[in-house]
């Protein structure tokens, strides 16, 4: 066990080392001069000249190198040129929204993917089978802005079910707490602000969990249908189990492992994501920020957003696996790695 | 061998089809689709517009048509350039020994590790926004899959014994390696490739509809969307056909590929599908 925790952690530290050479190879390619991009467009030669000394543009790439793994690690993300303000304080704004988008994602996706990839097991080649695969396959294919502009169309503009776009409802006001404007409101106790911020939240999260619930429910399947197939599962049915029981509590519990990988892993994917789903809704997170960065060319401020996600996705993978370790005795003691996981 | 059922025998005609509409496109297109029109702005469909007309008054069908031509080529480049890459790659972690194998796999993980649209998105901001940026930035965060794969199957096949015998009679290397092991090893790769299709169709074209990929006045389908999403509610059409292009393109290579990894694999074609 120690092994395998202690492999997975250098594989996560030689990550974070890549990360950091992308991500300072992006600076270097940046066409134009690095010192007045980081300066600011407004900067006079003087400023300039300052910035370069500063970020030890002068200097050999190497030292170039290490200077931004210092600055990195003091959690210096260089300046917006949009915003003017440090990338990382940006970046810790924005983020809040993002987790909150993210996490009512992944709740949809669980309480969608699960029951429709086990029933579709329990139901095997048969029309509730058919149609679990029709669903998979559109979910599969389907461009998420494009799902999230024919939600906003349809439920949004035309039958006005959901709010079109934003976080909040102007005259609903909650206190910045967590920065999760749901959860805000739950902590200031004010409810009809908690409903509008749902109902706000409800299209995005959707929209975001469509592309991966089809992966879910089919690793959900193909695991219950050998989970179904087992000797265990024979042997609870003849000691007169309940069908349920008999599907849910040893069928389900057991073919749920392999689809925990895929949701720590999905995680990151939807953080990812977000670049897609939240501009269209008009939501402040790191998505939005990312995407006005890039059509800024604010630079550092794209640098920064891949950072951040990159080092989330390193970390959930950490999470993945000592998860996986709590609910797969096995790996305890063979210390073997885990599949590969499945990009959505 | 496992037949096509209905079903993936439409999905293989619409398959070719929107290929073969891409080449004949602008034989088919009954309008210019650059041409703008004011006068002709955010038609609905009719019998002289079919699609409608966008914001600009340019025939959506003519452009559907036209931007066929940009988001195919560009998927089938990020497909071709990360399968060369990861080929090439995984190829030499297999053969080139423990050292290097390691050094690539690590490489290789770190590529995995990492979402490729923001990846794509940072690369693609570095490059300069475009579609030729977006393909490149895609091709190169799209390989480490490939890289994996490919050495799996080169590993499998490297020590069978008919390698051994042509390397006994003294084959060379290099003819080793690209007459005998790849040849045998790579069958895996284009049902692999095939189902990524799809997915790659989708970040190619979220990439220019965030406006990282192709620029206006092109007709990639995600920057049509781009582009009428401003006038959702008035133009339904010029947002709902380009969405409905890429959802049944990446459907109908979606269940190809499906088919084909079917047919592939035994241990799948009783049920298990």
């Amino acid at each position: 066990m120690a092994r395998f925790l202690l492999r997975r952690l250098i594989t996560s530290v030689v990550v974070l080392a890549g990360l950091a050479v992308v991500t300072f190879l992006m600076t270097q390619v940046l066409p134009g001069d690095p010192a007045r991009a980081a300066a600011g467009r407004n900067a006079t030669a003087e400023q300039v000249a300052q910035v370069r000394a500063r970020l030890g543009l002068d200097q050999p790439l190497w030292d170039q190198f290490l200077g931004y793994l210092g600055r990195l690690a003091h959690g210096d993300l260089g300046t917006s040129v949009f915003t003017q303000r440090p990338v990382l304080d940006d970046v810790a704004a924005m983020l809040p929204a993002s987790v909150e988008l993210v996490l009512a994602a992944m709740v949809i996706n669980v309480v969608v993917a699960v029951p429709l990839g086990a029933f579709a097991a329990y139901r095997r080649g048969r029309a509730a089978d058919t149609a679990a695969r029709i669903v998979a396959l559109l979910g599969m294919a389907v461009p998420v802005f494009w799902l999230g502009l024919m939600l906003q169309l349809v439920l949004a503009a035309q039958l006005r079910v959901f709010p079109l776009t934003g976080q909040l409802s102007f005259g609903h006001q909650v206190p910045r707490i967590t920065g999760m404007t749901t959860l805000d409101g739950l902590l200031a106790g004010d409810w009809a602000a908690l409903a509008d911020a749902l109902a706000h939240l409800a299209l995005p999260a959707v929209t975001l969990a469509a592309a991966f619930v089809a992966v879910v429910a089919r690793t959900v399947r193909s695991s219950m249908i050998t989970t179904l197939d087992s000797d265990y599962i024979a042997l609870a049915r003849a000691t007169g189990a309940g069908e349920f029981r008999v599907v849910v509590r040893h069928g389900l519990r057991n073919a749920l492992v392999p689809a925990s990988t895929i949701l720590g892993m999905q995680l990151g994917w939807m953080l990812g994501s977000t670049v897609l789903v939240e501009s269209i809704f008009g939501r402040t997170g790191i998505g939005a920020y990312a995407v006005t960065a890039v059509l800024q060319n604010d630079l550092y401020a794209v640098i920064g957003t891949v950072l951040v996600i990159g080092v989330v996705f390193v970390v959930m993978n950490v999470i993945v696996d000592l998860v996986q370790l709590w609910l797969n005795p096995r790996l305890r003691h063979t210390g073997r790695r885990r599949a590969t996981p499945v990009a959505a | 061998m496992s037949r096509a059922r209905p079903i993936e025998r439409a999905a293989l005609v619409v398959a070719v089809l929107v290929a073969a509409l891409a080449v004949l496109g602008p034989l088919l297109a009954p309008h210019d689709p650059y041409a703008v029109n004011l006068a002709q702005s955010l038609q609905g469909p009719s019998a002289e517009h079919w699609f409608g007309t966008d914001v600009n008054g340019r025939d959506v069908l003519s452009r559907l048509l036209y931007g066929a031509r940009e988001t195919l080529p560009a998927t089938l480049v990020v497909i071709a350039a990360a399968t060369l890459i990861g080929t090439l790659i995984g190829t030499l972690a297999a053969l080139g020994g423990k050292v290097l194998d390691e050094v690539l796999m690590r490489i290789t993980d770190i590529g995995l590790s990492l979402p490729s649209i923001i990846l794509a998105l940072g690369l693609a901001a570095a490059l300069g926004p475009g579609l030729r940026s977006a393909v490149i930035a895609l091709a190169l965060t799209w390989w480490p899959g490939y890289a994996r794969l490919v050495r799996t199957l080169v590993r499998e096949v490297k020590d069978a014994e008919y390698v051994d015998a042509a390397r006994t009679l003294g084959v060379s290397r290099l003819r080793l390696v690209f007459a005998h092991i790849l040849p045998n090893a790579l069958g895996a790769l284009y049902v692999q490739t095939t189902l990524d299709v799809s997915a790659v169709m989708l970040v190619i074209s979220g990439l220019s509809f965030v406006g990282v990929g192709a620029q206006v006045p092109s007709a990639e389908w995600g920057a049509m969307i781009a582009a009428a999403a401003n006038n959702l509610t008035n133009g339904w059409w010029a947002v709902v056909f380009p969405g409905l292009a890429i959802m049944l393109t990446a459907l109908a290579y979606n269940l190809v590929g499906d088919w084909l990894r079917v047919r592939n694999d035994p241990t799948l074609r009783e049920g298990a599908r």
